[in-house]
């Protein structure tokens, strides 16, 4: 039984370095993406926050775990919003225009915000959408 | 990852080995307390490949997902390595270099910076790929892509691990300028 037990302890150290590996591509990843200056979104297709990074957060003013799930859409001024899902609806379309400016609203806050949006292209599903959020002055 | 090491061939195997010992177990004639130590310690095996395997398909979906999203950012984005090649870029990069990804991966940065400003560039850029303390900094400078055409753009760059080695890279933001 001992080259049974060798092959089965080979095979884990395998499997051990493999899920190494993937730890480390993931933080690169994560890192690449908390510490980018730029303000970042990523929403699935139909608009839902699944992703915040921290620059975002700033100009948003709400805490991650309270944006995560919510539609993006409920962060935006009243007056906005209309427009804001016609263009979301419109987003996929081939010549859609893809930047625009909106107000976005926290408790006693409201900052104008140019939003440039990109999709996420899938083979097998519909992708979701990375969005740049820049503060305007 | 070679086939051979594969999650999947990883699993195949294992089971195939798993078996196999608990053939010889019936075969073998322990005693019942050496067996039951023996049955345990599969068992336990089991618990503990599945732990394994859980955490790297947990891991598998947050790589698709932080990488999808260097991928598809709507800013374009370059990693190079201390010697100021292309380790990796999104698609909004390519788009912006004009050119498709097998052509940009492994090239210098600086091949595709317009030759009016290549050497500016390589004297801010050289100290920073060979350890220089990088705090985030911001020049501009001419792309320049294979067909010739220029557009001036803004570089920002901070320092980032490289994505296999860990080794020190440099992580590019371009933006064209308006």
């Amino acid at each position: 039984m001992t080259a049974e037990l060798e092959a089965l302890k080979a095979m884990w150290l395998d499997l051990s370095a493999h899920v190494d590996q993937l730890a480390a591509e993931r933080q690169h990843y994560q890192d690449f993406f908390e510490q980018a200056s730029a303000a970042y979104v990523v929403t699935d297709e139909h608009g839902t926050i699944t992703d915040v990074n921290g620059a975002a957060v700033d100009i948003l003013q709400r805490r991650k775990a309270w944006l995560r799930g919510k539609p993006l859409v409920v962060l935006v001024a009243l007056e906005q919003r209309t427009e804001f899902r016609r263009r979301l609806r419109a987003v996929r379309e081939p010549h859609a225009e893809r930047s625009w400016r909106t107000i976005f609203v926290a408790p006693q806050l409201r900052t104008e915000v140019a939003l440039t949006a990109r999709l996420i292209e899938r083979r097998d599903a519909p992708g979701g959408i990375c969005w740049r959020l820049e503060a305007l002055a | 990852m070679n086939p051979r090491n594969s999650p999947e061939w990883l699993t195949t195997t294992v089971g195939a080995v798993r078996e196999l010992m608990i053939k010889r177990l019936e075969a073998e004639s322990l005693d019942p307390g050496s067996r039951r130590e023996m049955e345990m310690a599969l068992e336990e095996l089991d618990v503990m490949w599945e732990e394994l395997q859980g955490q790297a398909a947990l891991l598998v979906r947050e790589n698709e997902r932080y990488a999808e999203f260097f991928q598809y950012a709507p800013d374009a984005y370059l990693i190079t390595d201390a010697g100021g090649n292309i380790r990796e870029a999104n698609e909004a990069a390519l788009e912006l270099l004009k050119t498709p990804r097998e052509a940009a991966i492994g090239k210098p940065l600086a091949e595709f910076i317009a030759a009016d400003d290549r050497v500016s560039f390589l004297s801010r850029s050289v100290p920073l790929g060979l350890g220089a303390t990088v705090k985030p900094i911001a020049w501009r400078a001419h792309l320049q892509s294979r067909e010739g055409e220029t557009l001036e753009a803004e570089f920002s760059v901070r320092a980032i691990p490289l994505k296999k080695s860990g080794a020190g890279g440099l992580c590019w933001l371009m933006r064209p300028r308006a």
